[in-house]
């Protein structure tokens, strides 16, 4: 059987070009290993074999996201692999950030089984873990021999479209995919184990983390409402009639911007709710039921609030992924700021 | 207590329906749970468990569930257990199409007996 | 004090006899004529066969109604299955003889969707506790238009009668070795111990309605009140299984009178913590039950003195709820949980596993995914009635190929994801 080929994604730092002042070099692709891909090939011995390296400047990929993607897409297609490697990338953030990137568009779009790594605490670990493989390395190069311990075997398994086994035991990082596992001690065994640890205070590390809601701490309260700009958002899915953005009733890919200048009142001849999660007769009949537009009216009148932000942002809450709620917020919360919004009242169904 | 059994179970209907109000109607496991769903989030209190049984949503279609008929503040907490059951109830996705009547009046069984459970729990009746 | 000694005598074959039963040389002898007379004692009871089924044989038992561990008291108040074969004198002291290795495994339908599969041998064997047992099976069925309530009162009670026979033969045999479980009072143990945090194990049984009883000395656990035991006394068969859905994660009685969690807390009993009681609780469909028993579970957590407790589950959806309530009480009594469960992932993995959480659930431990999909290759020889396999949970219509592999969930294997500890699968 002949050698498994990869393809390895670094940076310019560990292709030893330079730091910070190399890092807006373009993209380049090398024919053989460069850096940790020597130490990957040795690690495989005969069975693969790092046979193209891309380097790219994390300055570049990231400030030129579209065009460098294309870019090392398009060396990686014209190297044929059979297993695409980015990184490790350690505890480097922009590096993690292109790692993952890129290899999530490897697999996306050339369907080639990819693998990254890097330092849990990496902000391109939660971004990409639920996407791609990530093996979860030391917080510095360091801990480059650790990392190449876990990958190289991972590499294999995944370029042979092979059984992947629980995180635990092939190193990469929970991924929401529950997978099972034999354990060598039986569950009591183990409980009794985590309760002396957690009776001790010592760490522990739970079999089923439960899924976590995001607790928001709350801003200081606005002290002069008489002069703030007040703007309303919704997860209550309130559009124009007809909904001519098209969000969706459930599982919402968008969300709509609306201009309410001019507007008292949501009267049922213009406006309604696009969500499918609850009974929309109330919110139908009168849209203020949901997005109070008539009473910061009337506050407005009465000078107790400055005014009410002529825009107003709304999607549908219903099945919607937490990911893309935080991603629409995200967007709008920087229009929102460039408005001068003072503050926000988000109302839900 | 005023409390209405929400069922798709023939059996619980004509079992339990002389001494009970039973609200039958022939409708799936799923939306017997979407019709608990909407009573509660009109502020009916949930009296039982709508995941009731170890018997896989995906296996038997009957389910038969306890509502309070007062109206009320609608309570997170029920709000959260059917939500939750809905949920749970989707994710198992391959279903039996077909079964021979005898199991059919086994998983009816099953659902009557499930659904006394409950009735003997409520101390004005017993 | 108290003090239980198990004296276990080590089964490492069973073997049919034309002479009467008996043990010898660690050899279970089973004479079949002795164990259908007794399954046929009950006039429910139309017909018994009696099958052995050895670890490593290519053996597949289905569907399984129970498992029982033959035992027999042998000094000491009661006897073994009180409320049920014996009176009802609190069991827990003493001397009990068990027949370790082997299992009286109960098979017969009573509804039609009737689960629960031990393979012998094989990739499903890996995946249940019960390959690893000398297996008596049994397999019976009942007199024409038995209704199915006296129909699981019948199988489950002949089961308890043949595992009391079978141990009863272990009265005089000398036991290969003998444990010993001292359990003192919350005073004492206080005294004794006074640096080691205190523990106690709180156990949900499952308690909903037809064939997902528990019963505590004879009374169905759906109309108890949370309650105290001395975790000795399920050593002798205090708690039994009338559950017979949701294999996987049901507690078969044998898991009852082994239960693990008890087990490992007495392992560490004195060294690294002080095990001070074990508190049952129920898992009622009725809601109110539900807050009340979780209520009184915090309650007596509380009452103990405990600064921990391992709480186990037992089944499917509806105890998700009371584990989840339960935690979050003991939790805001100060006192720390490691909870003991088992997920319905999806087929992929990717769904959502309980149908509650929250996050003072910190400390979990999972018996695994029982959607895992996995196939079971024919076996030479089938005890009991393969026609339900794709009837059952985690199986599907025409799951059975032309070469006679079956492809199932995980959950429809006895013990695959017990909640109790009980195996060694685990998920992440």
């Amino acid at each position: 059987m002949s050698k498994i080929r990869v393809v390895q994604y670094i940076n310019q730092f560990f292709a030893q070009i330079g730091g910070e002042e190399k890092a807006d070099i373009p993209a380049e692709l090398r024919e053989g290993p460069v850096g940790p891909g020597l130490a990957l090939n040795q690690a495989w011995g005969d069975e693969a074999e790092v046979v193209a390296t891309i380097i790219c400047g994390d300055s570049y990929f990231n400030e030129n996201l579209e065009k460098a993607q294309a870019e090392v897409l398009e060396m990686v297609k014209s190297q044929n692999p059979d297993m695409f490697i980015a990184g490790p990338a350690f505890n480097a953030g922009r590096y993690g950030v292109a790692c993952g990137t890129i290899a999530k568009a490897v697999q996306d779009n050339l369907n080639i089984p990819v693998l990254t790594g890097m330092y849990e605490e990496n902000p391109g670990a939660d971004m990409f873990k639920k996407d791609v493989y990530i093996v979860a390395t030391k917080n510095s190069a360091a801990g480059m021999r650790d990392a190449i311990k876990k990958m190289a075997p991972l590499a294999l398994k995944l370029a042979r479209h092979e059984a992947i086994g629980a995180s635990c035991e092939e190193g990469y990082m929970p991924n929401g995919v529950r997978v099972n596992l034999f354990e060598k001690e039986r569950g009591s065994a183990r409980a009794v184990k985590m309760l002396i640890a957690k009776l001790n205070g010592k760490p522990f590390t739970t079999e089923f983390p439960m899924p976590t809601f995001d607790r928001v701490a709350p801003n200081p309260a606005v002290k002069d409402m008489a002069h703030a700009t007040v703007a309303l958002c919704t997860s209550g899915g309130i559009v124009p009639l007809g909904n001519p953005d098209h969000i969706e009733s459930s599982s919402a890919s968008h969300y709509g911007e609306y201009d309410i200048t001019g507007v008292m009142d949501l009267d049922a001849a213009h406006w309604a709710t696009a969500h499918g999660g609850y009974d929309p007769v109330y919110a139908n009949e009168d849209a203020d039921r949901v997005l109070p537009v008539d009473i910061l009216r009337e506050m407005e009148k009465e000078g107790r609030i400055g005014k009410l932000h002529n825009k107003f942002y709304t999607t549908v809450g219903n099945g919607t992924a937490v990911a893309s709620s935080k991603a629409f917020a995200a967007e709008y919360a920087q229009k929102l700021k460039a408005d001068g919004v003072d503050c926000v009242i988000m109302t839900s169904t | 207590m005023k409390f209405v059994i929400v069922t798709n179970n023939p059996r619980v209907r004509d079992e339990l329906g002389k001494e009970f109000e039973v609200d039958f109607a022939d409708i799936t496991y799923r939306e017997v749970l979407c019709k608990v769903r909407d009573m509660i989030y009109g502020g009916h209190k949930l009296l039982t468990h709508p995941l009731s049984g170890s018997v896989k949503p995906n296996e038997t279609p009957y389910k038969s569930i306890l509502v309070d008929k007062r109206w009320g503040k609608m309570d997170p907490q029920d709000a959260s257990i059917i939500e939750n059951s809905i949920i749970t109830a989707d994710k198992f996705s391959v279903k039996f199409p077909e079964m021979p009547d005898s199991v059919r009046e086994d998983f009816q069984l099953i659902d009557t007996t499930l659904i006394k459970s409950a009735l003997m729990s409520i101390p004005e009746i017993f | 004090m108290k003090k239980l000694e198990l004296g276990n005598i080590l089964i490492h074959d069973v073997q049919f006899s034309n002479e009467g039963s008996k043990v010898e040389n660690g050899v279970l002898y089973v004479n079949k004529e002795e164990i259908c007379k007794i399954a046929l004692e009950d006039e429910n009871i139309a017909s018994c066969e009696v099958f052995l089924a050895r670890p490593g044989e290519s053996v597949r038992i289905t569907p399984v109604k129970d498992v029982i561990e033959p035992r027999v008291k042998v000094e000491g108040k009661g006897g073994i299955f009180p409320g049920w074969i014996a009176k009802v004198d609190t069991v827990g002291e003493g001397r009990t003889h068990v027949l370790k290795g082997a299992a009286v495994v109960t098979t017969g339908k009573i509804v039609g969707f009737q689960e629960g599969i031990i393979d012998m041998s094989g990739p499903g064997a890996d995946y249940t506790p019960f390959s690893k047992t000398y297996n008596v099976v049994v397999k019976m069925e009942p007199v024409e238009g038995l209704k199915q309530h006296e129909h699981e009162y019948a199988l489950r009670i002949a089961g308890f009668k043949i595992a009391c026979f079978l141990g009863e033969l272990g009265r005089n045999v000398t036991p290969d070795e003998v444990k010993t479980y001292e359990f003192d009072n919350i005073v004492e143990s206080a005294a004794k111990y006074p640096n080691l945090p205190r523990v106690a194990y709180v156990q949900m049984l499952q308690s909903q309605g037809l064939l997902h009883d528990t019963y505590v000395y004879g009374v169905d656990a759906k109309k108890t009140l949370t309650t105290i035991i001395t975790p000795t006394e399920v050593m002798d068969g205090a708690i039994v299984s009338g559950n017979c859905v949701s294999s996987c994660d049901k507690n078969p009685t044998y898991v009852h009178m082994n239960n693990p969690v008890v087990t490992d807390l007495f392992e560490q009993h004195g060294k690294t913590l002080n095990f001070v009681g074990m508190i049952i609780t129920n898992e009622n469909v009725y809601l109110a039950d539900k807050e009340r028993s979780s209520n009184w579970s915090a309650k007596l957590a509380k009452y103990l003195g405990c600064d921990g407790v391992i709480i186990s589950q037992e089944g499917f959806g509806n105890p998700d709820t009371d584990l989840i309530m339960n935690t979050k009480k003991i939790e805001a009594e100060g006192i720390k949980t490691v909870i003991i469960t088992d997920e319905y992932a999806g087929r992929d993995g990717k769904s959502q596993s309980l149908a509650d959480a929250d996050p003072s659930a910190d400390a979990v431990v999972t018996g695994g995914n029982a959607n895992q999909v996995i196939v079971l290759p024919p076996m030479e020889t089938v005890y009991g009635h393969l026609e339900f396999v794709d009837t059952i949970a985690g199986g599907s219509a025409n799951n059975i190929d032309a070469h006679g592999n079956i492809t199932v969930e995980i959950q429809a294997i006895t013990g695959a994801t017990n909640e109790t500890g009980f195996n060694y699968l685990s998920a992440r």
